[in-house]
């Protein structure tokens, strides 16, 4: 009966993800476009700031399911933005894309770090495999 | 001079009367007269004035004659004096007198012929002064001798001492003739280049030394001749084949067709320079990776997601999608080289414990086709899970370079012995673990063998980044470890070995010891024979 529960429970989840809103940040325009682009063929639905300033006010007007940020902007790295949402919505999960290769110190506060060379394919499985993450220990 | 070589003539006699006679007979003899009334004044005279001769009478009361000649010839000073006795002709007193045998000894019998008298006392005095000349002579010559024998011994001492010095230099020198044929090897020079001095005197000193000059050798050595000096920087190779580069300063010495050499050695500054210039190298190699992950990853992720939406666009013909795929697969192979060299990428923040083993196989799995394509022997052996803590990722790659390099220096078949056990460290007091990766391929050739962790050293032309065994060693070196090869010739082929020592290794698991096992290639059992 239960293992039934589960199955159906995956299912709807999986369903969801099709609704599930992405807030990009980046402040180049063109990649910043360019992942929304790639994200949003994956079915998800996805909304771009270019900066931590607008990020923070956009999650205050009303909620996402993940964000994903760029690490080096001016006005405020990508750690700076999880760590200030973190405080704020611990629940909410953080996925650091960097064009540098090493992993900045203060990158504990974000739930992963991707490698913006890994290309489309494996940011698509990694934000993926966040969200599953998150709705299991939410279950 | 004159006066003092005026003689002294001693009369003694105790008659004042014959004193004056003998006085007046002798006046005109240029010589002082000195009287004497008896043999005990005539001795206290003595001892006071160098006497050339003496004149004495025998018969004198107290002391006579040979009483005093006896005495006289007692005394070292006076066993040469010439004595003239004055006596009467007794045949007892004759034959005493020819018993005087030594010295110069005469007699005048009384009544004294003054003519006789002068005769033979200017005989004794021209006797005398001739001896005394002589003497002075001899002295005069002694003493040159003397000062000659000084001199020498000073310069001896000058010489000694500064053959001490050349001693005591650290610097080589060195003497050798036109034909490069060695004199002289100093201390330092044993020292430098580990040849004794037996070993060397006599044989020609760029034969042995194996020098290699900066200019051609016989240029170099005309130059020496030619101008008189030569000044450079030499590399030469020491007794144990070990290479040295020594500062030469040469001189030539046209009287004695010699050059003179001193050579410093300065092997231990170069390499620091060397080395100074390697990690400034390094630096800004380290600089420009962080630019290049910083300006090519960004615009690089974009045409990715670009290229990825265009090649899944479904207005796209066959033909139109191939092309997007090429475009695609070349920005993966750019993505790939960026991230695999430009900054070490860590996926975890925090070291994990990695076996090792589990690392290697991994990583011989992925290579599994290559093997089999190449022919190899694959024989490992891990006499230890191989636990550290550290990154996976990085570690993967390590072995993912050296197995890789392994493999493609062996295109046309080989072996591939791989080794991993735990090894003591006396210095750290805890177990180092050391991998070794053994293959037969093409080996590494000794001049390469320097460059070899440079970046951007290749041997593969463009095949290669040139950055993998700079990466490796790069992390090898974050662990605290090491990386070292050697790539010795073997039954006609090269062994190389690359061997990797990392640190705090946990002690060898017992069970695991001989875990034999092939990957890939079922047949790939046959093991490599020690080398």
């Amino acid at each position: 009966m239960r293992i039934m529960r589960l199955a159906t429970r995956q299912r709807e989840l999986l369903l969801n993800e099709h609704k599930t809103l992405i807030l990009c940040v980046d402040d180049e325009e063109l990649p910043l476009t360019l992942r929304k682009l790639v994200l949003e063929k994956q079915g998800y639905t996805v909304e771009t700031v270019r900066s931590a300033t607008e990020a923070m006010r956009t999650l205050s007007d009303h909620p996402v399911d993940l964000v994903l940020t760029d690490q080096v902007m001016p006005g405020g790295t990508g750690t700076e933005l999880a760590q200030s949402i973190k405080k704020r919505w611990p629940e909410l999960p953080v996925i650091l894309i960097s064009g540098v290769n090493t992993i900045p110190p203060d990158a504990m506060y974000a739930d992963m770090f991707i490698s913006k060379v890994e290309g489309p394919a494996a940011m698509c499985a990694k934000i993926s495999a966040v969200l599953a993450a998150r709705r299991c220990s939410s279950l | 001079m004159k006066d003092t070589q005026k003689v002294n003539i001693l009369m003694v006699d105790d008659q004042p009367a014959k004193l004056l006679s003998y006085e007046a007979i002798l006046a005109n003899l240029d010589a002082n007269l000195i009287k004497a009334r008896s043999g005990r004044e005539g001795l206290e005279l003595l001892l006071k004035h160098d006497v050339a001769v003496v004149l004495l009478d025998v018969s004198m009361p107290e002391i006579n004659g040979f009483e005093m000649a006896d005495m006289m010839r007692q005394h070292p000073r006076f066993q040469k004096t010439a004595i003239l006795f004055i006596s009467a002709v007794r045949m007892s007193d004759l034959d005493r007198i020819r018993g005087y045998q030594s010295g110069a000894v005469d007699y005048i019998s009384v009544p004294v012929v003054p003519e006789v008298l002068k005769a033979k006392v200017s005989v004794f005095v021209e006797l005398h002064r001739k001896s005394r000349e002589l003497e002075h002579l001899n002295r005069e010559l002694e003493s040159r001798v003397d000062q000659r024998t000084r001199e020498l011994q000073e310069s001896e001492n000058l010489l000694r001492e500064r053959a001490d010095l050349l001693e005591l230099a650290s610097e080589a020198i060195l003497v050798r003739d036109l034909d490069g044929v060695l004199t002289y090897w100093n201390a330092g020079a044993e020292a430098l280049y580990g040849w004794e001095r037996s070993e060397v005197l006599g044989h020609a000193v760029h034969e042995r030394l194996d020098t290699r000059f900066p200019v051609d050798e016989a240029s170099s050595e005309s130059t020496v001749v030619a101008l008189g000096r030569w000044e450079g920087n030499l590399v030469q190779k020491a007794k144990d084949g070990r290479e040295v580069i020594v500062a030469s300063r040469q001189v030539f010495k046209k009287e004695v067709a010699s050059i003179l050499e001193i050579n410093r050695d300065i092997t231990a500054q170069r390499q620091a320079e060397e080395a100074l210039r390697q990690t400034e190298r390094l630096a800004a190699m380290g600089r420009v990776a962080g630019i290049i992950a910083h300006e090519i990853n960004n615009p690089l992720e974009a045409i990715t997601n670009a290229f990825y939406l265009l090649r899944n666009h479904p207005s796209l013909d066959d033909e139109a999608r191939y092309y997007a795929q090429l475009g695609e697969s070349e920005l993966a192979r750019v993505g790939h080289i960026t991230k695999q060299t430009l900054g070490f990428y860590r996926e975890s923040q925090h070291p994990v414990n990695v076996p090792v083993a589990e690392i290697l196989d991994d990583v011989l799995e992925l290579q599994g086709r290559q093997l089999v394509m190449n022919k190899i022997k694959l024989d490992k052996a891990y006499f230890t899970a191989g636990e550290i803590r550290g990154f996976p990722v990085e570690l993967r790659q390590v072995f993912l370079n050296l197995i890789g390099n392994a493999i493609q220096a062996m295109p046309d078949g080989g072996h591939l012995r791989i080794r991993m056990r735990t090894r003591w460290n006396e210095a750290t007091g805890k177990p180092d673990l050391r991998i070794s990766i053994c293959d037969t391929g093409a080996g590494i050739r000794p001049e390469h063998a320097k460059h070899l962790f440079e970046p951007f050293f290749t041997t593969k032309s463009t095949k290669g980044t040139g950055l993998g065994l700079w990466i490796s060693k790069g992390i090898i070196q974050k662990y605290d470890g090491n990386i070292h090869f050697r790539s010795i010739p073997w039954k006609g082929r090269n062994l190389t070995s690359f061997c990797v020592v990392l640190p705090g290794a946990s002690p060898a698991l017992k069970g695991l010891e001989h875990a034999h096992h092939a990957v890939g290639d079922e047949t790939a059992r046959a093991s490599v024979e020690r080398a």
